[in-house]
């Protein structure tokens, strides 16, 4: 025993040294190789000599391979100017947000980082995020459509870069679909209403099939409200006239229209974890599931391909499923819309930073989020770019379902963006609105334990608090 | 044989005390089977192949046996086997830290009267009823916002490299050796530092190891702290590697058990062989007299 | 002469003699490494909870996070649902270690390290890994283990960690099963402590075996189970792990513990300066709770 403890002992002192031993060299990243050859010629020729600059870029899997491309594109980047470092920080898509505002409220937030529209007046607030039309040349802000440059901009100021607008809407398995007595061809080029939608799960049931599925297990809870709110009318927090909309009488249909699904049989009444619900669909368990993108298909035609080789890495129990992308079913006359958000980088302060560098990070930052770059990321999740340059770059993918493209477009097209104007504050109340009230309400609803009405309460009290009674829609929108 | 009077020893009903032995066996073995399910399920499921949690069938034991996931697990990122690594770095130099420093301070509290130790004691003490969650924020912003020490190894274990609950267990301890041997030692013209290296360390041995194996088991398994102040994927420890199979939307779940497994091994092998320190470890400090 | 009086003095008060200084320099990295990771810490905490933080010029808002905290429905459900858990958890846990402790006792000793050794396993294998396996087991389709578990009894699947109903149930139950060994490990030790004699008296005297567990072991292992309970009332007024992996405090802020209340705070929500009131408050609260150790246990146990 005694001996055992001696090399343990001694052990524990080894690593201890070659902790020390390690420690300088951890600073600086073992992955550098990549960067370095570039960095050398830097320092011969240089008639004003840039100074050298290390710009730190934090990205989740954007893509399924966007954490590897983008290694691709900061050789290519640092090719072009090589007083440049590019470092990265990959997370994944369950860490980064609370990742990026840990580092933001520490003062060491990354130059760059991954946000949804709805997060960056958080950013503002903090007092960290980068007015970024200053440092960029405005000929290359132009680029980029002015409506996905709107959802990036608070009060009129630009805080960051669109990569895409992604839509999220309801997939399906479009023979199930036809056998429900569905018109899948007049669904996806003409929408379709809330009670159609109802008729067709409800065909759609069997005892060892739901009609429908929605992934409604912990934070996922709100998807479905975004989703399915659109259909509603509710497109944003705020209205035109910057009142919160969440409190208007049609969240209150919303609600009410998803406590009668939940009810209905024609769902799972249990919680679905997120990665369920496409699953289900594959092995024939439910018909539509939802939030579903477009990108999808090439999940679903993946999965055919395999179960036709029988390589044994198809999904278990699953069976070939032709995909169909579905808009949400408008209600009461709403008009036909779908869920969009705009993803981007934004530029954000840390406690080194300067002017001079934010015009390096506005530079690399128009680089990945332009060209070829976003085109190829464009191709892969299957949506359209959001500036010109993509445009240009951007090939079609071949092999897809006509109808499911046709309704994609039609779903972008039915995007509405955030009215102007709205406050860094207003937007941060409605994102702890929703975080804290909300989301858990809304999970009680969907778990069969609270009424659309108390749900509605909760939120009318916490958002008047918010905004005051003024402040608030009442009635229909 | 019954070590204690508790139970009737049923000496002249032996089958009486076979019977109720069995019963008592029964229960405790439900009782660990249930205690051992979850670790049973995630060695199993290592072996299983490596697919999304919703993917995964159900069976407890995999269908087909493969070493997939554990490839998997090293394919999943470069940096699979550093996390490892990591995690034996911090783990070790806390071990270091907390045997050397806690035990000196230790042995001044107990032993050496020097003034004020009452009263830094007593902070100590009051130390280790504050909950972490009072010094998180605040120890984040000092480690990452003034002494921009995120991402180094220095970071994980400089926090940690003396915990106010060594110090207190080290000081329980010395507390009981007897005096009169230092001060002896004392006459013989020893300082106190030979005293420390030459008389008392001998003797405390075994405090010593149940404070090693504490100290490496809780660094080894810590998963917040680490998260907080690692954003580079080449410094992770591994339970913060562990956390980065689990997605928003899915889970890798026969992978992440291959590397929780993976990363268990060095413990149950610890635990195996150390045992003995493990349990004493336990009581230590809990029951006195 | 004056002058050297004086210097005499300012020896016998100022000066510090061998043992003073061999006594600072063993406690000198301790010391230092607790006053910059500890106390500056938590001086820090207390400033910052006066303030609206912000990462570049924070704003001092006076009282406002506590009166905020005061005001936040949510911050009540936090504390109902830790102390539900505590009075569920903590007292289930000490009856069920306990019992098992006393089963133990009459076996062999090598036989009783194979069971400590077996209950002990949990708590050293990966919190991270073991909370993801647990999500599975819960997993609310009737295909879930333990709905597959409940249907094979006849029992209706539920809806485990998706309920706001089972949600919390469902983490005490895991806590519950998962963490007993240490517990188990100290009841042995001080069940062997207890001197035979007293036994034998009993037995003399024609005691069942739960008299003799009530009249002696009861009051024998007492400063144990107090010592136990305060540490697992402490300490589960901290949880955070499980909930934070497994729930995110859902569904309806059902298992929005303190402890992942203040988490959110701090590192979702950005709201460093009510995170650290709030973290106050729960200090002051277990410095009470540990004052009321110190009363209780007082004799017992000295420090």
């Amino acid at each position: 025993m005694k001996k055992i403890l001696a090399l343990i002992l001694a052990l524990v002192m080894l690593f201890a040294l070659a902790a020390c031993g390690q420690q300088p060299a951890a600073q600086e990243p073992t992955e550098a190789p990549a960067e370095q050859p570039a960095e050398q010629p830097a320092e011969q020729p240089a008639e004003e000599e840039p100074t050298p600059d290390t710009i730190t870029v934090m990205v989740p899997p954007v893509s399924g391979t966007y954490q590897d491309d983008i290694e691709t594109w900061i050789a290519d980047f640092t090719k072009l100017y090589p007083h440049l470092t590019v470092e990265v920080i990959k997370t994944s898509w369950d860490d980064h947000n609370g990742k990026l505002s840990t580092m933001a409220n520490a003062g060491e937030a990354p130059d760059i980082a991954e946000v949804s529209y709805a997060a960056i007046g958080t950013y503002v607030e903090l007092g960290v995020a980068v007015d970024i039309a200053q440092y960029m040349d405005p000929e290359r802000l132009a680029d980029y459509d002015q409506n996905a440059l709107d959802y990036m901009s608070i009060e009129n100021t630009v805080y960051g870069l669109p990569l895409y607008i992604t839509i999220q809407a309801l997939g399906a398995n479009k023979e199930m679909l036809e056998a429900a007595g569905a018109d899948v061809a007049k669904i996806q080029s003409e929408g379709w209403t809330y009670e159609e939608f109802l008729e067709v799960i409800k065909n759609g049931t069997t005892d060892d099939c739901f009609g429908f599925v929605f992934a409604n297990a912990g934070v996922t809870a709100s998807d479905f409200l975004n989703i399915f709110g659109v259909g509603a009318g509710l497109n944003n927090a705020f209205t035109d006239d910057l009142k919160y909309a969440y409190t208007s009488d049609n969240m209150l249909k919303l609600l009410e229209a998803v406590e009668d699904m939940t009810k209905s049989g024609y769902m799972p009444n249990y919680g679905v974890e997120a990665g369920q619900r496409m699953v289900m669909c594959q092995q024939g368990k439910a018909m539509i599931f939802g939030k579903a993108m477009p990108l999808f298909e090439n999940n679903i035609n993946k999965n055919n391909a395999a179960l036709e080789a029988n390589d044994g890495t198809a999904v278990e129990n699953s069976i070939p499923v032709q995909y169909a992308f579905l808009p949400v079913p408008t209600m009461d006359g709403a008009e036909a819309s779908c869920f969009g958000s705009v993803d981007g980088l934004i530029a954000l302060r840390n406690n080194k930073t300067t002017d001079e560098h934010l015009k390096n990070v506005c530079l690399f930052m128009d680089y990945i989020c332009s060209g070829e770059r976003i085109a190829a990321v464009d191709q892969t999740l299957l949506l359209e770019p959001v500036c010109q340059t993509g445009r240009d770059a951007y090939i079609s993918p071949e092999g897809l379902d006509e109808g499911n493209v046709a309704s994609a477009a039609r779903c972008i097209g039915l995007v509405v963006a955030p009215p102007a104007g709205v406050t860094a504050e207003q937007s941060a109340a409605a994102k702890t609105i929703m975080d804290e009230v909300i989301v858990p309400k809304f999970q009680a609803l969907l778990a069969g334990e609270a009424t659309a009405q108390e749900v509605y309460d909760a939120l009318s009290t916490a958002a008047v608090e918010a905004f005051g009674a003024d402040g608030c829609v009442s009635g229909t929108l | 044989m019954a070590t204690t009077g508790l139970y009737s020893p049923h000496v002249n009903h032996p089958e009486k005390r076979i019977a109720r032995n069995i019963l008592l066996a029964v229960i405790l073995i439900l009782f660990a089977l249930l205690t051992l399910f979850p670790i049973f399920y995630m060695i199993m499921s290592s072996f299983g192949p490596a697919v999304a949690t919703a993917g995964t069938s159900r069976s407890i034991i995999p269908r087909v046996w493969t070493l997939d996931s554990y490839k998997a697990f090293f394919s999943f990122s470069k940096y699979s086997v550093r996390w490892i690594g990591n995690s034996l770095i911090v783990a070790s130099a806390t071990v270091v830290g907390n045997v050397i420093f806690a035990s000196m301070a230790g042995y001044a509290f107990s032993k050496i009267r020097f003034k004020g130790r009452r009263w830094l004691f007593g902070l100590i003490l009051v130390a280790m009823m504050i909950p972490y969650q009072v010094t998180q924020v605040p120890l984040y912003i000092l480690i990452a916002n003034k002494l921009h020490m995120t991402n180094t190894y220095a970071a994980m274990i400089l926090p940690g490299v003396v915990t106010s609950y060594n110090i207190f267990l080290a000081k329980q301890f010395f507390t009981s050796i007897p005096t009169p041997l230092i001060e002896s030692a004392k006459l013989d013209g020893c300082n106190q530092l030979g005293i420390f290296v030459r008389i008392v360390l001998p003797l405390s041995k075994t405090v010593l190891a149940v404070m090693a194996i504490n100290t490496f088991l809780s660094s080894w398994n810590t998963f917040f702290w680490p998260f907080l102040v690692t954003s580079k994927d080449y410094m992770f420890t591994i339970q913060v590697g562990l956390k980065t199979f689990k997605f928003a939307n899915e889970t890798l779940f026969a992978p992440m058990m291959a590397g929780a497994t993976l990363s268990a091994l060095p413990m149950f092998i610890l635990f195996f062989t150390l045992q003995k320190y493990f349990l004493e470890g336990v009581t230590i400090g809990a029951v006195k007299g | 002469m004056s002058k050297a009086r004086g210097r005499t003095l300012a020896d016998r008060r100022f000066r510090f003699t061998s043992e003073d200084r061999w006594g600072y320099f063993f406690i000198f990295v301790a010391m230092a490494v607790f006053v910059m990771f500890t106390l500056y810490p938590v001086v820090s905490a207390v400033r910052t909870s006066f303030l609206k933080y912000k990462p570049f010029g924070s704003e001092f808002i006076g009282l406002k996070n506590y009166t905020d905290t005061f005001k936040s429905p949510l911050f009540y459900k936090a504390v109902w649902n830790t102390v539900l858990y505590t009075v569920v958890v903590v007292p289930l846990s000490l009856l069920i270690a306990f019992s098992i402790a006393i089963m133990i006792l009459p076996f062999r000793k090598k036989t009783q390290s194979v069971f400590k050794s077996i209950y002990y396993l949990p708590g050293i294998a990966s919190g991270v890994a073991l909370s993801v396996v647990w999500l599975w087991l819960y997993d609310s389709s009737p295909d879930g283990l333990f709905n597959q578990v409940l249907m094979f009894f006849g029992i209706p699947a539920q809806n485990w960690l998706s309920s706001s109903k089972t949600s919390m149930l469902s983490l005490m139950l895991m806590a519950i099963l998962s963490g007993q060994g240490s517990n188990i490990i100290i009841y042995i030790a001080a069940l062997l402590g207890i001197d035979n004699s007293y036994f034998e008296a009993a037995e003399l005297d024609g005691a069942t075996f739960f008299q003799k567990v009530r009249y002696i072991v009861f009051p024998l292992v007492k400063p144990t189970t107090l010592f136990l309970l305060v540490t697992g009332i402490i300490g589960s007024f901290q949880v955070f792990q499980n909930a934070f992996m497994m729930t995110g405090g859902g569904p309806d802020n059902s298992t929005t513990m303190i402890g992942l209340l203040i988490y959110k705070n701090a590192f979702e929500y950005s709201k460093f300066g009510l995170a650290c009131a709030q973290a106050i408050l729960l200090a002051i609260v277990i410095a009470l709770i540990s004052l009321v150790q110190f009363r209780l246990m007082g004799a017992d146990v000295e420090y």
